[in-house]
């Protein structure tokens, strides 16, 4: 029988009205240069974001936001369950890829300095997608509520207390009291399956309408030189070369998930002294470090206080860097693009100081 | 093109369904009544230790999941002895909670899981490198057809069909 494919997509088009879209896709180009590759990376969050909604809603099903349920929820889904350790596995480690391609999706931008003109919005966009997939890892990682995940987050929470006039409410707005208890587990997973995920979506649209109504950027030598780069139609080419790439990490995903699956420790017992070697997700450590190493007190102010002020600037510059580097070619564009390698290389070196 | 395309489009459904298909397979059977049987005597043998000459085995919580599925079905198997009428009904055995004193750790639970694991990882890339095959003899396609500017004209079917760089004029 033969499959008349035509039909079938003009069925879907009378009824939807995907004609502009695909028209726009078509018309769409994709610049090809030396540093193409990392266009790559935007989609390739998209697939790992895609992954964690699948696994998060097969998770939710048998997961149980409470004090006696949360525990034994998560061990019934690895050791019941068919496949449920693995789906598990998938969903925290597909979590590590995404903040880790966010990461390098934004370093990709800061280094070939594509926020600047016109696309100050799309990077700042950027940003405050990095910062929710963070919240999304920090509210993530107490739901299993075991003994190490409840003293990383009575660390976490204890944080913004260092934070002037607003700190302490701050705190209690995340724990939901004084203490991290039951109620916080409660507002941590409300905040991972249902706010969030608002959240992000409204951004992620947001995002990709701009990168949409700019396109993507060009290497800033060939701008300033205005010379024309070749590009390549979005579909089907590009995407069939994104596909490739999705199909190499998702094996690779897959590998890592078979052989290193998170294991589950025993339930949280909010009495019990919190045990020694209380660590953060990976991208956490280089701010757990920085923290650590300011000392108790420094003049009249904490030294946490100090740190969280600082950590905070830098956040506010990374925010406005487009409007702070407004002249990438010159001068200050270079010192702009050291100051990211050496912030990358701190939060390496700091990281490993806070795993030894 | 069109042979390739769909010749693609079925290695990936049946490359999808595959694992599918094994993990379905895998699904644990639901607990029988002999189940049941074994399960109420390590229960007793757990509530009453001092009656035993040697210490019963530890139970899982699997265990306790698994008699409370049990007593609620106790026909799971069709061909399992019939479960003793109401009134001939021994009293419900306590159900014992017990507190999990080790971590989960996932791991293989023998040779053949750890083979599983190995043939899956074989499957796994043996697939990948199949579709990047057939995606990489579309990709050329696709960058011939752009290059040789088939679609450019005013009158091309592109005009009309937008998809049909996709899915052919």
């Amino acid at each position: 029988m033969k499959i008349d494919m035509k039909k079938f997509a003009a069925w879907f088009d009378d009824r939807l009205a995907l004609t502009p879209i695909f028209k726009y896709m078509t018309k769409k180009e994709v610049p090809q240069h030396e540093h193409s590759f990392w266009y790559y990376t935007g989609s390739s969050i998209l697939l790992f974001l895609f992954i964690q909604i699948v696994t998060g809603i097969m998770l939710a099903l048998y997961y149980k936001p409470t004090l006696e349920g949360a525990t034994d929820s998560i061990g019934r889904i690895m050791t019941e369950l068919p496949l449920g350790w693995l789906v598990r596995s998938v969903h925290s480690w597909s979590s590590t890829f995404m903040i880790a391609l966010v990461m390098i999706h934004l370093l990709a931008i800061w280094f070939t300095k594509s926020y600047r003109k016109p696309r100050e919005a799309t990077w700042m966009t950027g940003m405050m997608l990095l910062v929710v997939s963070m919240v999304f890892g920090f509210t993530g990682y107490l739901l299993p509520w075991d003994d190490l995940s409840l003293s990383a987050t009575k660390v976490g929470t204890n944080i913004p207390m260092a934070i002037p006039v607003v700190g302490k409410w701050v705190t209690q707005f995340l724990r939901g009291g004084d203490d991290v208890t039951g109620d916080t587990l409660t507002r941590f997973f409300l905040f991972h399956v249902c706010i969030l995920p608002l959240v992000i979506f409204a951004i992620l649209v947001v995002h990709i309408l701009l990168v949409q109504k700019e396109g993507m950027s060009v290497p800033l030598k060939d701008e300033i030189a205005k010379k024309k780069v070749p590009a390549l139609p979005f579909w089907p080419n590009f995407i069939l070369r994104e596909v490739v790439i999705w199909l190499v990490l998702l094996g690779i995903l897959l590998t890592i998930s078979l052989m290193f699956a998170p294991s589950l420790e025993l339930t949280a017992d909010l009495m019990a002294p919190a045990p020694e070697g209380v660590k953060p997700e990976w991208y956490f450590l280089f701010l757990f470090q920085t923290l650590k190493i300011f000392p108790a007190n420094m003049g009249p102010v904490t030294g946490e206080f100090v740190a969280v002020v600082l950590i905070l600037i830098a956040v506010v510059a990374i925010f406005f860097l487009p409007f702070i580097d407004n002249k990438p070619e010159g001068k200050k564009g270079k010192i702009i693009a050291y100051l990211g390698v050496a912030g990358v290389i701190y939060a390496i070196v700091f990281s490993i100081w806070s795993l030894l | 093109m069109r042979k390739t395309r769909i010749l693609f489009f079925l290695v990936m459904v049946s490359l999808v369904l595959a694992p599918l298909a094994a993990a379905a397979q895998q699904t644990g059977a639901p607990p029988t009544v002999k189940d049941k049987a074994q399960i109420e005597a390590a229960v007793s043998a757990q509530a009453a230790p001092t009656q035993q000459a040697k210490p019963a085995p530890a139970l899982t919580r699997d265990v306790n999941t698994r008699l409370s599925t049990a007593e609620a079905d106790p026909q799971a198997k069709p061909g399992a002895p019939a479960a003793a009428p109401p009134a001939a009904k021994k009293p419900a055995a306590k159900k014992v909670e017990i507190k999990r004193t080790e971590p989960i750790v996932p791991a293989y639970s023998g040779i053949r899981e750890k083979m599983a694991v190995i043939v899956f990882y074989v499957w796994l890339w043996f697939a990948i490198a199949v579709m990047i095959y057939f995606l990489r003899l579309w990709i050329k396609e696709a960058d011939r057809v752009y290059k040789a500017k088939y679609y450019e004209p005013e009158e091309s079917p592109r005009k009309d069909n937008p998809m049909a760089p996709v899915l052919g004029d």
